[in-house]
Parts: C-alpha cells; structure tokens; sequence
C-alpha cells in the first residue's frame, strides 16, 4: 500500500497542498479528479520524488518503507514509476532506443512492438526520435507504451489522455486494462468522465486537500453537482461540503 | 591498397579505427577513395575514375590532395584515415580538397591516437567548392585514455555559387586531451553551409571551438553549431561568428554547453556582424546542467543517474 500522510508543501509562499492524507491500495485502479490547479499533479511529483516537490512536510510510505528521503532513481527501484502530464523530449534518441532505456530493458522486437500496437503507433515509429518531430499525441502514446514495458508495480499517470483523440479512450482503456491485469497500482488523473469510470476507486481534490472518496459513479456526480457550482474554487472550507473529507 | 610492408601497421590502426565506430573492411575496396596515414608515411591508398589523389611525405607527416573532377558523383564516401601509434611526437597532416562544378563527395575520415601521452596533431583543410558542389565531411576522433592528446584541426572553406557544405567534428567516444577545432567557411551566392562540432569531455579535458561563417553572396545561408559536455574539472571556450555581408543572407549559430560537476569551466561567446541591412542573424546559446525534466523521466523509469546521462549525452551528440 502506498500512504501519503499529511502533505503540505507550498512554492512562492503559496499552499499548494494542505494536509494531504491518502491511501492507495495495491492492485486497484484509481481516478484523481479535480479542477485545474488543485494540486493532482503536484501530488504526483511528490509521489515520483522529483527535485521540484521534495521540500514538502508530511509522510509517505509504501508499505512499510518510508519514501521520504529516498530520490527518484530509488523510488523507481522499488516500483514506483511517473508518466509526466507534458512528457518531456529528448533529441537523438530513437523511440527503439527509449522504449528499451538504451538496452537496459533487453527487450525483444516482438515485445516492443506489441507494446507500440496497444497505444496504436505502427512498427515505423520505432526509428522515429522522441524530440519534437513527435505529435503531442504521439509523444504520450510512446510515454504510455514505455510504462506498460516497465512493468512498474504503482504507476501514477498524469492526465494520460490529454492530448489524446477522443476516438482514442479504447486505446487508454486497454493500456490499463494491461496494467491492471500485470498487478499494477493505476493512479490516473483525469478529467475525462469516461476515463474516470474504469477505476476501481475515485478521489477528488480541490484546494491542496482530498475532498471526497467513493466510487468513480459517486464522486463524478458528487463532483459535476457540487464543483460546477462552487465560489470557492480551491478554497474549500470543508463544512460548506456535504460528503466531507475522506478519512 | 594497402602496401605489403605495412600490413601489420594498417592492422593496428584498423583495430582503433573499428573502435571508433569505422569499417575498416572498406580501405580494401577498389571502388572506395581511400587514404590511410600512419605517422609520417601514406600506408594504404586507393582511387577511382574521376577523383585525383596525390600525397606526399612531409617532415613530420604528409600532405594530400585531392580534387573530384567537374560533374563527377563519387558514390561511396571516401575514406581517410589518420594514425598515429606511437605515444611521443607531433604529426602535421595537409589535406587540400578540391570539388569541380557539380560535383559531389562525401568524406569520412577518422583520427586514432590511441596511445599518445605527450603527442600532437596539427590538421589543416583547406576545401573548394566549385559550382554546384556538394561535400559532406565528418570528422570522428579517438584519443588515449590518458589525455596526452593535442589535436588542432583547422578547416577553411571556400563555397562557390550553390554549392552545399556540410562539416561535422565529433569527439565524444573517448578522452580529449587538448583540443581546438577552427572552422572557417566563406560563402558566395546562395551557398549552403553547415558545420557542427559535438564533444564530450571528461577529467581535465580542454577544448576551444572557433567556428565562422562568411554570408559573402546573396542568399548565401548557414548554421554553425557546437555542442559540448563538460564534466569533472573539464574547460571548453567556444566562439561562434557570423557575418551577413550580402543582401538576404541568413545565419544562425548555436551554442549548447551542458555542464555536470562543481568544477568545469566553460564559456561561449556568440559573436554576430551585419554589413547588409537584408542580412538576417541570429543566434541561441546556452549553458547550464543537464536537463533535469529529462533525468527524471528516465530515472523514474529505473535508470540510474549517470545511465540516463549517458543515454541523453548519446542522443545529443549523435
Ligand atoms: N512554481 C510555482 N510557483 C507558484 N505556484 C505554483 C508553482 N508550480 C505550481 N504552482 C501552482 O500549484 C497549483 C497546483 O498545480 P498542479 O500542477 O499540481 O495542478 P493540477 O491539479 O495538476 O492542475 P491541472 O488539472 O491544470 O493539470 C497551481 O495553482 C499552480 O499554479
Ligand atoms: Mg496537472
């Protein structure tokens, strides 16, 4: 299990994340839902461990082990492992190459291409580079084929369908179908409703702060009636919520 | 061809050369221009229909030349090759490259210093692109472990109405030593230049890069290009200059300078002169570490720190 007790972490004296506690199982699928700016991918990055989000308070265990001094490199040792809502470019290196990690993954051809197959990018993509040449699309299909290479056991993905083509959620549902199938942990933050529906368990953030917990069914509608009609953007005051904070 | 008494030296500097990333297979082919130098003596050398090649024994090493006839397409790149066995000396190579109009080559050429602990290599190109020519030269070198290298390699070219230049000098599989690359190109009308300079350096490695592009003609256009990796306690200083001397010229130099440990030293100065109010410069330059969006996304992947350097450094300096 992956425990994150309250977090607070602030940047340019502001309060990104407030008092944060939150419980991921293994094995399950969750949806993280939330408006833009309430701190969902902030959350990731202080997951990944990345050098941006380690001055924060709070604890984060997975299991037993607790993460908080460990760096990235350690983190993804013991299984953890990010796919960055923006993923980032890097010249001179071939999708081939990038998918293999530079050979480390010892990977075969079939592997690779069946992995470029389920995020629907044909065979001719494996010499093509992972710079800026790609598609925005593309560049997050090669980023959600390379996960399901890694075999991570929690994998938070970030918005993996934005950029995305709506005609394309078939292919988002069948890469965590794959995950979901090899054990893995799937944080997904969405804000697509039908993406959101595949989890096993839904949270919503809003204002740094985990608002509500239920199944995708519950929090969506719980979200759209409430959320939609909130003053408070990213200001909750949590007895104005019916359904209160989630432990 | 190789010649029969330096069989086991052409084996020797075959076997740095296919380090370095070289076919070394390719010196025995007929229907390949190829030259291989070993200290001070032409070991191997081969021509076809329509490329003159001459050498001759100098003091402290050869000089070459070497002209690709008006209107002839040399299919294979031609190959050189430049040795140097001994760890002690200085090696002088001259090479003067000549392409007719409308004639085309591509060059490949290969400097193995594999055991210099106190040696120096002294290069001096002097290319000209007549009409309509088209040349490729890339530059890939391979030093001793130890950093007893100096090598200066200067290149100077001139490029006639149309005609297209590509230059490339990598230094990025081994250490450096001391190293100052000069590239000079003059442009006349509508030419087309490229030039790039890519090197990895490591522990107290020195490099100073001069790269400088003359847009003389009309619509003549360029890019000069360096990149270089410094680590440990490395130095590079880098210039890159552009002058627009002529109506709708266009230039733009790049410098990328990527730095990992507390104790390089490194500078770049993009330098940019304008003489024709339709000339069109510019310039991007940066020096900083490694990308850390980059390292992250690869170390969240399970590489460690300085594999997923490698893997970056290996694309940017591919
Ligand atoms: N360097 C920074 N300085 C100040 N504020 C920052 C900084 N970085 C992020 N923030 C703020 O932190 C908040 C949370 O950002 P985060 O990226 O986690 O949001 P998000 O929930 O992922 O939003 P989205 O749905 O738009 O991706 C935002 O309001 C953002 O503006
Ligand atoms: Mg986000």
């Amino acid at each position: 299990m992956l425990a994150l007790k309250r977090i607070r972490y602030e940047k340019s004296e502001r309060v990104i994340l407030r008092n944060m506690t939150i419980e991921f199982e293994d094995g399950k699928i969750y949806a993280m839902l939330g408006n833009n700016g309430v701190g969902k991918s902030t959350l990731a990055g202080i997951i990944m461990g990345l050098e941006n989000y380690r001055e924060h308070t709070g604890e984060l265990y997975l299991d037993d082990i607790s993460l908080k001094d460990l760096g990235v490199f350690e983190r993804a040792k013991l299984g953890i492992t990010l796919a960055l809502q923006e993923p980032v470019r890097f010249e001179g290196i071939t999708i081939d190459e990038y998918l293999n990690l530079g050979g480390k993954l010892r990977l075969s051809q079939d592997e690779i291409a069946e992995a470029l197959k389920l995020v629907g990018l044909s065979k001719e993509y494996l010499g093509r580079y992972v710079d800026s040449t790609l598609s925005g699309g593309e560049r997050k299909r090669v980023e959600l084929a390379s996960i399901v290479l890694i075999k991570p056991k929690i994998v938070i993905l970030d918005e993996p369908d934005s950029g995305i083509d709506i005609m394309s959620n078939e292919m988002i549902k069948a890469v965590v179908g794959k995950l979901k199938k090899a054990g893995s942990t799937v944080i997904m933050i969405t804000h697509r409703e039908e993406i959101a529906m595949m989890a096993d368990e839904a949270y919503l953030m809003c204002g740094g702060r985990l608002l509500a917990s239920g199944t995708p069914q519950e929090i969506v509608a719980f979200y759209k009636k409430l959320c939609d009609s909130c003053d408070h953007i990213n200001k909750p005051e949590s007895e104005k919520i019916r359904g209160g904070e989630a432990k | 061809m190789i010649e029969s008494n330096y069989q086991r030296e052409f084996e020797k500097i075959a076997e740095y050369y296919e380090k370095s990333g070289g076919d070394a297979s390719r010196f025995l082919r007929r229907d390949i221009v190829s030259i291989i130098v070993s200290g001070d003596k032409v070991i191997g050398r081969n021509t076809v229909e329509g490329v003159e090649l001459k050498a001759k024994g100098l003091e402290n090493g050869v000089e070459i030349w070497l002209e690709v006839k008006d209107g002839i397409q040399v299919e294979n790149p031609i190959h050189l090759c430049t040795g140097y066995l001994k760890p002690e000396g200085t090696q002088l190579v001259l090479i003067h490259t000549k392409l007719g109009k409308a004639a085309k080559a591509n060059f490949l050429s290969h400097c193995v210093f594999p055991n210099g602990k106190e040696f120096t290599h002294r290069m001096i190109s002097d290319i000209e692109l007549s009409e309509s020519a088209k040349m490729s030269y890339e530059d890939v070198h391979f030093h001793s472990k130890d950093g007893g290298v100096t090598v200066e390699a200067i290149y100077n070219a001139h490029l006639g109405e149309k005609s297209v230049f590509r230059n490339t000098f990598h230094l990025t599989k081994t250490r450096v030593g001391k190293l100052k690359v000069e590239m000079k190109v003059n442009l006349d009308k509508e030419a087309v230049a490229e030039i790039e300079s890519k090197v990895y350096e490591k522990q107290d490695d020195y490099v100073e890069i001069i790269e400088e592009l003359n847009l003389n003609g009309e619509r003549s256009s360029g890019i000069a290009k360096s990149v270089v990796f410094a680590t440990d306690s490395s130095k590079a200083r880098i210039i890159n200059r552009a002058y627009g001397n002529a109506p709708y010229a266009r230039g733009h130099i790049e410098c990328k300078e990527i730095v990992k440990g507390g104790n390089v030293n490194v500078g770049t100065i993009p330098e940019l002169y304008v003489k024709d109010e339709k000339a069109e410069l510019t310039h991007e330059a940066s020096i900083g570490r490694m990308n850390v969006k980059q390292l992250e996304t690869l170390m969240a992947k399970g590489l460690t720190e300085n594999e997923a350097i490698e893997l970056i450094v290996k694309g940017m300096l591919k």
